[in-house]
């Protein structure tokens, strides 16, 4: 007995111990810690290292740690910071979502270390104030901008355009004259002008050319006693501006018949397109692009109404977070100014060639000798800068789609403008929308009350069991105690927390103080705007799961019984055909997506290589490249198969383990009675299989709908236009798009019983269970 | 056992043409790792580029924490492995041999745990993780990976269990054995195919995880590998030299692993499978 329990606890000190050897790594160095979050490209880092350098030999009580976070984790991240109350002090990214930042109550305000001196030496597009969270009429001052970027303008080939276009009249006549037919088959082989038409970023440009501008001006704002400005998409200047674009393609045919940025880019470098609308970050490429004679020009004036054609210009720079408090806020202020500093900004510029958001640096030398820099610093003044407000993400993902069908010709101008002025309006409605209590609350707390007494009747009965049962299977429960223990203090928490969730209206705007709402967002899921699109979404979640899983079986069955035979080389066989298994898969999934691009991908580089087969081949199944990631079924496709590719292996070994199992008399019964391989395998081998199969199956179609990472790498978060959605990863993007926390926690729920109740099904179904329990 | 020459050369041609599948988009990877600057967006796919170069490889050692991240992996994953065979093994030998109050409910809740579509429990996990201190600590990754693998293994241990007759414990009993001393002595021995199984499990769980790693640690120095490959791709500039040759390096240890424990695996494997 005695020797029984000590060994038991023996067991569990060593799993303390693991545990604890993983925690002793946490040593810090005295110096207080100013974290600063960043979203720098990997060559802009080293400088910020530098300059990081310089700051903490001034500042020896200061380390900053600096660490980059995507644009999308780095939202993320802020959101948990601020419910945990814990986060970096400094952030540094574009001005876009500064506002975001602010509703949710995540930035500082850095009025009281900024003089107006100080301002005086910034572009005063680089300085952002936004109302105050508690006191609209205070504004707070919650971005500094060390840069500008992103802004557009025309790249042209010298060999086919002599003389950039000053007028849009001259554009149209320069990109007809370079639009060409060269071998007569009605296809044009060269195009005027290209840019990337699936994103709404790029058509901005043509709006302000025609004096459209996507939000109202903030005087409208003030005297309509609106919080925020609303979204102007359907103007008569904007409906001008988008008939001219849509004539550009259907009219003029001076555009190809669709392009993405991929698609834009490579025309233009092999000499197929004469004219390109790119940004800032691009330029560089096509300048040394060998082969290629390219120019970097302002982009062109509208004819019919004289005004310039100007892009969005965003700066980048710094934001103070409410997590900073007292002299660490003095430190981390201190840290802000030093990086947006003169020092600084002529660093970046320097190596970088950054466009720096200080006035005084737009004179050096750096700037004014250097064609490319003047020009980006002329066309970047025309700009106008990236609107702060929560309501941008909503316009964007309101002009899509739109402007998309509207560029292939489905929808007329005003017909398109009008849908992205409705769409938009009801995002930001659903944003920044506050949802109160209604009767159904009370229902809920019924219904929580009801399961509290039910459990506590049902752990009252049980435990009574419990007291007899400890005398006799003691060991069984200190056993099984520290695992339940783990799983439940990891799982039941956040299920729990996410089942309150669900109930409530938990947004943007009250991260910290939301409450019970009732059943509403259970009744949207099912009834509500967004319902038809889940649905859809299901049915399509259904097929992703029944294709995945009914080949990752075929081909694990079919290679298992191949393997299974007598064959040389097995081991080396089995070795290799675990490797999808075995390389992680996010590393795997990002190399789909990189195979399956349209030019430089291994698919159709493979699918070039066998076109000497077409000759061969009915005319169904002729061998052409195609443009996998930028058409809705083709991305769908990319993503099963990558996921096919991943999980073969899985269900290979298992059914090799279960092919060991079947005794070889049942075979060589069937041989006596002339059994023919086929009625072998039918008869003797799938039988056999099946216990062994089932649970595979239930566990790989619960993996398989849960697959948030191949979905989400491969098809880069549902592109083309968040057609390639499954459920998790719409449940994933609508969550965070629309900062809905209480709807996304109520469809991951639904989620979960939808998924519970095929698995009891399923498994009760095929009396599997007998053999699982 | 003979069988037709047509039929054995059919099944060279099916494993020798999956196997091509199967390595497809790794020759991928290890042809882009040996690219020169830039050549790193081809058209023309070669699997050792022209001017091939182990510059990718080389700067991953000079010029960036690789090391430092290589090893933070290594404790994670072997902390994460030892504590879940620990668990495991106890835990599914509790489910595969005693019928106790309270068994049957709880296998079930491990079973749910994996329905449950886990990026919605990142932001209460984060909450809990903060409110306990264990942000930026190797300990709070630790929990979560364990207990995330742990519902698996359990279960497969728990399988395996039942493939071993309980008249081998009937019998160290009858030898004055004590019921643990009977685990611990003759069945844990005879485990040895499925523990291996769980701690291939766990440490993949471990070894390859990154969305839970990118909220909780917060200090490039206390990277792990996914994390700090990750930080080689940016939106406009991805470092995809730098990217390719991680990633294979970050591979070879699990395909390694892979290779040496592949006689265990299909026999080690028993999920679901028909017990005594």
């Amino acid at each position: 007995m005695r020797t029984r329990r000590r060994n038991a606890v023996t067991v569990h000190l060593l799993v303390a111990a693991a545990l604890l050897a993983l925690s002793g790594c946490g040593e810090r160095d005295s110096r207080r810690v100013i974290n600063l979050w960043h979203q720098m490209r990997p060559e802009d880092r080293a400088v910020l290292a530098e300059r990081i350098e310089v700051f903490e030999r001034d500042h020896p009580g200061v380390a900053v740690r600096a660490l980059y976070k995507e644009t999308e984790e780095l939202r993320s991240g802020l959101v948990s910071a601020v419910l945990a109350d814990k986060g970096p002090e400094v952030i540094y990214g574009p001005s876009d979502v500064v506002g975001v930042y602010q509703a949710m109550g995540a930035l500082a305000d850095m009025s009281a270390w900024f003089t107006s001196a100080e301002e005086k030496a910034f572009d005063p597009r680089a300085v952002v104030r936004l109302p105050d969270r508690t006191d609209p009429a205070r504004k707070d001052l919650v971005f500094l901008g060390d840069r500008f970027g992103n802004h557009l303008a025309l790249v042209y080939n010298r060999r086919l355009i002599p003389r950039p276009p000053a007028t849009t009249a001259e554009l149209v006549e320069l990109a007809k004259a370079n639009t060409v037919d060269e071998n007569g088959d009605g296809q044009s082989d060269r195009y005027g002008l290209v840019w990337n038409y699936t994103e709404p970023f790029f058509v901005i440009p043509f709006l302000t050319g025609y004096g459209a501008w996507i939000f109202e001006d903030e005087a409208t704002t003030r005297r309509e006693g609106r919080r925020d400005p609303q979204p102007t998409l359907d103007t008569p200047e904007a409906i001008a501006a988008y008939r001219f674009v849509a004539a550009l393609r259907n009219e003029h045919r001076v555009l190809p018949r669709s392009a993405d940025y991929e698609t834009a880019t490579a025309l233009f470098r092999a000499g197929k397109a004469a004219m390109i609308i790119d940004g800032d970050w691009s330029w560089q490429n096509y300048l040394t692009t060998p082969g290629l004679d390219a120019a970097v020009a302002l982009l062109p004036t509208v004819a019919e109404t004289g005004l310039p054609m100007a892009p969005m210009v965003a700066p980048k720079g710094y934001s103070l977070t409410s997590f900073a408090t007292g002299e660490q806020a003095d430190e981390a202020m201190e840290l802000i100014l030093f990086l947006t500093g003169e020092e600084t900004q002529r660093a970046f510029l320097a190596q970088q060639r950054i466009l720096p958001s200080r006035l005084a640096l737009r004179d050096d030398p750096l700037v004014t000798d250097d064609p490319v820099m003047a020009l980006s610093v002329e066309q970047a003044e025309r700009g106008r800068a990236m609107p702060t407000t929560v309501a941008m993400r909503a316009v964007w993902d309101a002009m899509r789609p739109p402007y998309q069908l509207m560029m292939a010709g489905q929808l007329d101008a005003a017909e398109a403008s009008a849908r992205m002025q409705h769409d938009a309006l009801a995002r930001i409605e659903t944003i920044t929308g506050q949802t109160t209590p209604d009767g159904s609350a009370f229902v809920v707390y019924a219904l929580a009350a009801g399961a509290l007494a039910a459990l506590l009747a049902f752990l009252r009965r049980h435990f009574r069991a419990f007291g007899v049962d400890w005398r006799r299977n003691r060991l069984a429960y200190v056993l099984v105690l520290p695992s339940i223990v783990l799983i439940f203090l990891t799982v039941l928490y956040p299920l729990a927390y996410n089942i309150v969730l669900s109930f409530s209206n938990m947004s943007l705007t009250n991260l910290r103080d939301w409450e019970i709402v009732g059943l509403r967002n259970y009744a949207s899921i099912a009834t509500g705007g967004e319902s038809q699109v889940f649905w859809q979404i299901f049915v399509k979640t259904l097929f992703w799961t029944a294709i995945n899983v009914f080949f990752h079986v075929t081909i694990g069955v079919l290679l298992a019984v191949t393997l299974n035979g007598p064959v040389a080389g097995k081991s080396f066989y089995r070795v290799m055909l675990i490797i999808p298994w075995a390389v992680p898969a996010y590393i795997t999934a990002l190399t789909w997506r990189g195979m399956f691009d349209e030019q430089f991908g291994a698919v159709n580089q493979m699918i070039r290589g066998l076109s000497w087969m077409n000759g061969f081949l009915p005319d169904m199944l002729q061998l052409e490249p195609i443009n996998w990631l930028g058409q809705a079924t083709p991305a769908f496709a990319a993503c099963i198969i990558a996921n096919v590719w991943l999980g073969f292996p899985f269900m290979m070994v298992i059914a090799l383990g279960g092919l060991q199992g079947i005794p070889a008399e049942l075979y060589e019964a069937a041989r006596i009675d002339r059994a023919s391989r086929w009625q072998q395998f039918r008869m003797i081998t799938l039988p056999m299989l099946k216990p062994v199969l089932v649970p595979a199956v239930t566990l790989g179609a619960v993996w398989t709908f849960n697959n948030l990472n191949v979905v989400w790498l491969v098809s880069n978060g549902g592109e083309p236009a968040d057609q390639t959605h499954i459920l998790v990863s719409y449940v994933y993007k609508a969550v965070f798009n629309l900062y809905q926390y209480g709807y996304g926690a109520a469809l991951s729920m639904v989620l979960f019983f939808m998924l519970l109740t095929f698995s009891l099904l399923f498994l009760g179904k095929t009396r599997a269970t007998e053999a699982v329990y | 056992m003979s069988e037709p020459k047509l039929l054995t050369a059919a099944r060279h041609v099916v494993l020798l043409a999956f196997v091509a599948i199967a390595l497809w988009p790794v020759l991928d990877v290890i042809s882009i790792s040996l690219r020169p600057g830039d050549q790193l967006r081809t058209a023309e796919w070669r699997l050792i580029p022209r001017d091939w170069t182990l510059d990718s490889y080389r700067e991953l050692f000079t010029s960036q924490p690789f090391l430092r991240w290589l090893g933070n992996s290594l404790l994670v994953a072997a902390g994460v492995t030892a504590t879940g065979v620990a668990l495991a093994s106890i835990g599914g030998y509790a489910f595969s041999r005693f019928r106790f109050v309270g068994r049957q409910a709880m296998m079930l809740s491990i079973l749910t745990t994996q329905m449950f579509p886990a990026t919605m429990l990142l932001l209460p996990l984060y909450i809990m993780i903060a409110k306990l201190g264990l942000v930026n600590t190797f300990l709070g990754l630790g929990i979560f990976y364990v207990s995330t693998a742990l519902p698996f293994c359990i279960w497969q241990m728990k399988g395996f269990y039942d493939t071993i007759p309980r008249s081998l414990e009937e019998a160290a009993r009858i030898d004055g054995c004590t019921p643990w001393q009977s685990f611990r002595r003759v069945i844990l021995p005879l485990a040895v195919p499925g523990l291996v199984i769980t701690a291939l499990f766990s440490f993949m769980t471990a070894w390859s995880e990154y969305i839970v790693a990118a909220q909780i640690l917060q200090d490039r120095d206390l990277f792990t590998l996914p994390l700090g490959l990750k930080s080689f791709q940016a939106s406009m500039s991805t470092q995809w030299g730098l990217y390719a040759a991680a990633s294979i390096l970050v591979s070879v240890p699990v395909v390694v692993v892979f290779v040496l424990l592949s006689r265990y695996l299909v026999s080690g494997m028993t999920l679901g499978s028909v017990k005594e």
